[in-house]
């Protein structure tokens, strides 16, 4: 099981704060891509926690089990 | 000082008058009058910070007045910040307050941000943010950022003790993110935010607690949930003076003047040489390796002397001649020449080896 939690404009894209994927061992980029794909995030950028860190890298992320995903985009309200 | 006033602060173990010796020394500049920068300011100023200092441009909307609660349904109309000024002396006369009717933008932004100690990111824009965090690195000052989507916000604190920046958390500069004019925000939102990033400004500043540094705090107003996340450093987004001169500035609008001390700095670079204007009687006498020195009414006559393509940090004596000579020059194509502010007085003031040892 994976968890990935949703923030701000992403949050606002999914209509969640967050969902569940029965999967693991499965490349982070693909599981991006996913969600690129199903919520039309091609335009919004934002960086991606595992387990409350950012990741400098995601290209070579394999994700496993218990994994919890952030998708974090910056604010600029203020 | 007032010791009755900071009474209730003072008689906590981890403040005491040491603590509050501290607060009075310290110079926090607020970029920023809107709900952030109204939520942080009053907290600064009753704690007694000695200095505080608040730039914006903008007037007081009416439909500022739901979250930017230090202003007056009278004072619509007016500048924000003297408001802010006139509220925070109101409240604390015993500090100073300085306020800057004008935007902050990448010609007043280092200049500015030297005379302070911390700088407070109370903007509505990922522009400015990435201006503060590129200069932030340039004057190496830490910034306490604050912001919000709707009824989330997000507090850090960047470049801290060379610590993690803006960029290294958000790197890419593209993003286009809507702010509370755009998407609403209730005042609350912006209140509670503001709170924390006033809460980091104390902390820094009495050396207590854990600052968010490499941090990213997320607060959920709506469920309450609260959530950090850990991020680190990327080397590659160090940024020095020459860098951001390159990045923000076109030959029109380069910044005139440089600090004697960031000048200094520059005193190793290959391509850098310092120009002095005044006449060869003139004392203190400034030496320095790369150094040529060429009279303000020959300088037309000896442009060839000097490369186009250098960067010409000049001075004189108090940095009068040299806004001249400037002139002269950047109407010659040398788009790299700048004055040193303060001249060969604050040149000489400065303790050079004091400088070479940071470097």
């Amino acid at each position: 099981m994976i968890a990935v939690k949703y923030f701000g404009a992403i949050a606002e894209k999914t209509k969640s704060q967050g969902e569940e994927f029965s999967f693991s061992n499965m490349p982070l980029k693909d599981l991006l891509s996913v969600l690129k794909y199903k919520y039309e995030l091609d335009l919004l950028s934002f960086s991606i926690a595992i387990n409350q860190k950012i990741m400098q890298d995601t290209s070579s992320y394999i994700l496993k089990s218990n994994d919890i995903v952030a998708l974090l985009p910056p604010f600029a309200g203020g | 000082m007032e010791t009755a006033r900071y009474n209730r602060q003072i008689i906590l173990p981890e403040v005491g008058i040491d603590g509050q010796q501290k607060l009075q020394q310290a110079k926090v500049l607020i970029v920023g009058a809107g709900g952030l920068g109204v939520a942080v300011l009053p907290y600064l100023a009753a704690a007694g910070i000695g200095e505080i200092g608040i730039i914006d441009d903008d007037r007081i909307e009416v439909t500022n007045l739901q979250r930017q609660v230090i202003y007056k349904s009278s004072s619509v109309g007016k500048s924000k910040v003297l408001e802010a000024k006139a509220m925070a002396l109101e409240l604390n006369p015993s500090i100073k307050i300085n306020a800057f009717t004008e935007k902050l933008d990448s010609k007043n932004a280092i200049l500015l941000f030297e005379q302070y100690d911390i700088i407070v990111d109370a903007t509505d824009n990922l522009d400015t943010k990435y201006l503060i965090n590129d200069a932030c690195g340039v004057t190496n000052k830490p910034f306490v950022y604050g912001s919000v989507y709707k009824f989330e916000g997000q507090v850090s604190v960047f470049n801290y003790e060379n610590g993690p920046t803006y960029r290294c958390l958000f790197p890419d500069e593209s993003n286009e993110v809507k702010n509370c004019n755009d998407a609403g925000v209730m005042g609350i939102s912006v209140g509670i935010i503001g709170m924390f990033q006033a809460n980091e400004v104390l902390k820094m500043v009495l050396g207590i607690g854990d600052l968010l540094s490499g941090k990213l705090l997320v607060y959920n107003m709506l469920n309450n949930e609260q959530q950090k996340f850990e991020f680190s450093k990327k080397a590659m987004h160090a940024i020095d003076l020459l860098a951001f001169e390159n990045k923000y500035s076109s030959i029109e609008t380069a910044t005139i003047e440089i600090s004697a001390a960031l000048a200094l700095e520059q005193m190793h670079h290959p391509e850098v040489l310092f120009l002095d204007v005044r006449n060869a009687d003139e004392y203190p006498k400034i030496t320095i390796k790369n150094g040529i020195q060429i009279p303000l009414d020959r300088l037309e006559s000896e442009l060839h002397q000097l490369d186009v393509n250098a960067t010409l940090l000049v001075f004189c004596q108090s940095g009068i001649r040299s806004k001249k000579a400037v002139e002269i020059l950047r109407n010659n194509n040398f788009a790299n020449a700048k004055s040193i502010a303060g001249g060969a007085k604050a040149l000489d003031k400065i303790d050079v080896y004091k400088v070479f040892e940071t470097l």
